[in-house]
């Protein structure tokens, strides 16, 4: 692929704003077939940001998963089949996650129905409900998202205060065990804490000629997301030069 | 009802073991078990270490099991379709008190004529560069291995089945109709099931399947261990088993790559009597992670993806594999401790001459018998993704990115003769939410592909 300079794993504001600054240089690449993230496709910065990167040249490959990096090469699987980019520098852009169990230390049984809040919410907008009376652990975006959405799913969902510490049930969840008491549940939803989502084998930690642009923001700070698209392109940038 | 030749109580690694070995004679076979998949006990909550039986008290039948089980695991485990690789392990002595361990232990690994050797401190780190600089020397044994005991215990009861075994889950047997000294019925949570034999292999429940038979009395009990597993990041740099010096009640905590390079740190061994207790404690996992960290300082708990607890069957004495002394046609293979995957071929091979000696008709394979899975393979490190979406373009749609689980090998999973009826059981399978964020970001497209490939309605995956 001729010409290619710069892979970028993640069409979200992030990715599309970094994008949008290398023009010709990018080639973007998203698990999801369409851009924004976890924004939506159908929000206005996610159009505006995409129109911007698609002007300024850069190719976009959607409903591709990036799996390996080996310091030259991106690869990515999707429907049509393997797709290996030649690239001087990755950018990671690929957003964050809610912490999971382990992360949380939310230690006791491990019953089923601990879920996390972004399972919760995909599944509630298909109809299915992870527990009629699940607890939320945690109070950012993903935590009200849960909440409303399994609310809207004919759940009654629990919004837990306190820190958790451990589940109570043998088969289904039946308690969380909380720092300031206890909550009759029978699922939990995990809503805390955001971590940066990484899983290019070769990129996850300190990837060779890699650049990580995380922000990690709840979905107010898409400033925040594009202000680290453009640092990131700076950063990609540099690696070229210094080649 | 049916009525079988043998019916082995147990689905875990032991249980499977068996059913695979009799699925190749002529006898008719079922397995009962009381959960909703194979190996939902100890098997899948082990350390995932093959051991060539080094460690193991010589001339005992465990020790014996383990070495005859021990040089085959390399065709068998191509046979079932299980990642298994030979890496050795290192036994670290931190103190001069620990060093003075060592000759003992060596020269209990050649009186079982288990190739093994004394190295410094030095050249320990040189065999695994990850090991504390604090190491003084160590014990190295070439010949260990490391296993993914779930898919070896899949693959048992899925070879077993290809051969016309009836793999019964979610089965409890909850009584036993006797005539005479034998056993001719059990009953269960789904009916009635004939026996002409049968085998108990219901690991930390194999008392109480003896006591249902009005068989001999097993002095046996759950003994709970925890454990860490961390991102495969970290793995992926491991070359060897590393372990501490065994003391009096326990082998203690290993650092082991799986044979997915995660990292496992564990396990504990605490004996109790809570056979559904699989609590994990801060405080117990904390103090895993500082004995890891002695061995391996690099290790953090930052990086951790998963814990989770087991117990394992213990007992006294333990390796009851042997003839019922008052049911003439119940044979027991109970109170296999925590090296029951090490030893589950030979354990499989003893039960087998144990009904025949009985008058079971196991005495001779049949001609026909099917004795190797296809291997399925995965996108996970594969050298040549290209060659995998010619011939299925599901290859290409990766659902699990963490641990890259494509559709094609979910499909697979599903086309099983013993095929997962439950989230966990697509994990066991194919590793699918089973990564860095334990499903955060496929668990659901996992759940849609449960309902078009398995045919599983969206409450059946996510009972209310």
């Amino acid at each position: 692929m001729a010409g290619v300079t710069v892979a970028i794993v993640g069409a979200g504001v992030t990715g599309l704003a970094c994008a949008a600054e290398l023009g010709r240089d990018a080639v973007v690449v998203d698990r999801i077939p369409v851009c924004g993230g976890v924004l939506g496709f159908d929000h206005d910065a996610t159009r505006r940001l995409e129109e911007a990167a698609r002007t300024a040249g850069a190719a976009l490959h959607l409903g591709e998963t990036a799996i390996t990096w080996d310091g030259a090469e991106l690869v990515a699987m999707g429907q049509d089949g393997v797709r290996r980019i030649r690239a001087d520098a990755l950018v990671i852009a690929a957003g964050a996650r809610p912490r999971n169990r382990a992360e949380l230390r939310i230690d006791g049984d491990r019953p089923h129905g601990v879920v996390s809040a972004t399972v919760a919410c995909h599944l509630a907008e298909t109809g299915v409900v992870v527990g009629r009376r699940p607890a939320i652990v945690g109070d950012g975006d993903w935590a009200r998202r849960a909440d409303a959405e399994l609310r809207h799913a004919g759940a009654e969902p629990i919004r837990v205060r306190g820190r958790a510490l451990a589940v109570r049930g043998t088969t289904r969840v039946a308690e969380l065990v909380c720092d300031d008491g206890v909550v009759a549940c029978d699922a939990v939803v995990l809503a805390h804490g955001l971590v940066p989502l990484r899983n290019v084998d070769g990129a996850v930690v300190d990837g060779v000629r890699t650049v990580y642009a995380q922000p990690c923001p709840d979905r107010g700070a898409i400033a925040t997301a594009e202000e680290e698209g453009r640092r990131a392109a700076g950063a990609a940038l540099a690696i070229m030069r210094a080649t | 009802m049916r009525t079988y030749d043998v019916v082995i109580v147990g689905g875990g690694v032991v249980g499977c073991a068996i059913a695979r070995r009799l699925s190749l004679t002529r006898a008719t076979v079922a397995l009962l078990e009381a959960a909703s998949d194979v190996g939902e006990g100890a098997s899948k909550g082990n350390s995932g270490i093959a051991t060539c039986g080094a460690e193991t008290t010589p001339g005992t039948l465990e020790s014996e099991l383990i070495l005859a089980s021990a040089h085959g695991w390399e065709a068998l485990c191509a046979a079932l379709d299980t990642p298994f690789e030979r890496i050795g392990t290192l036994s670290l002595a931190l103190t001069a008190d620990e060093e003075a361990r060592l000759p003992h232990m060596l020269a209990e690994a050649k009186a079982n004529g288990v190739a093994a050797e004394i190295v410094s401190g030095a050249e320990a780190r040189r065999l695994e560069p990850l090991v504390t600089p604090d190491v003084r020397a160590a014990l190295h044994v070439p010949g260990d291995g490391i296993i993914d005991p779930i898919r070896l215990t899949v693959g048992y009861a899925e070879l077993a089945a290809r051969n016309g075994a009836d793999i019964r889950r979610s089965t409890r047997v909850t009584g036993a109709q006797r005539d005479g000294d034998r056993v001719t019925v059990l009953d269960t949570t789904a009916g009635p099931v004939g026996a002409r034999f049968v085998v108990n292999a219901a690991g930390v429940e194999a008392d109480t399947v003896a006591a249902l038979a009005g068989g001999a009395e097993l002095s046996s009990w759950p003994r709970h261990g925890q454990a860490w597993l961390l991102d495969r990041e970290l793995g992926r740099h491991f070359a060897k088993s590393v372990g501490g010096i065994p003391d009096e009640v326990t082998r203690g905590v290993y650092v082991t790559p799986t044979t997915n390079r995660s990292v496992l740190v564990g396990p504990t061994a605490r004996n109790h009597d809570d056979r559904d207790d699989r609590r994990t404690d801060a405080e117990t996992l904390d103090a895993i992670m500082e004995r890891g960290r002695r061995l391996v300082p690099s290790i953090a708990p930052e990086r951790a993806i998963k814990v989770f607890a087991a117990n394992r069957p213990a007992g006294d004495p333990v390796y009851r594999v042997e003839r019922d002394a008052t049911i003439a046609n119940l044979v027991h293979a109970a109170a296999i401790r925590s090296t029951g995957v090490s030893s589950s071929p030979a354990v499989a091979e003893l039960v087998r001459a144990l009904l025949e000696e009985a008058g079971a008709p196991v005495g001779e394979d049949r001609p026909d018998a099917t004795l190797a899975l296809l291997p399925l393979p995965r996108l996970l490190g594969h050298p040549h993704p290209e060659a995998l979406v010619a011939v299925d373009p599901r290859y290409g749609q990766v659902i699990c990115a963490c641990e890259q689980v494509t559709a094609a090998e979910i499909a697979a999973a599903f086309a099983m003769r013993v095929p997962p009826r439950t989230l966990d059981a697509v994990r066991k399978r194919t590793r699918a939410t089973g990564g860095r964020c334990q499903g955060a970001f496929c668990q659901a497209g996992v759940s849609f592909l449960c309902s078009a490939y398995g045919g599983m309605r969206p409450e059946e995956v996510w009972p209310a």
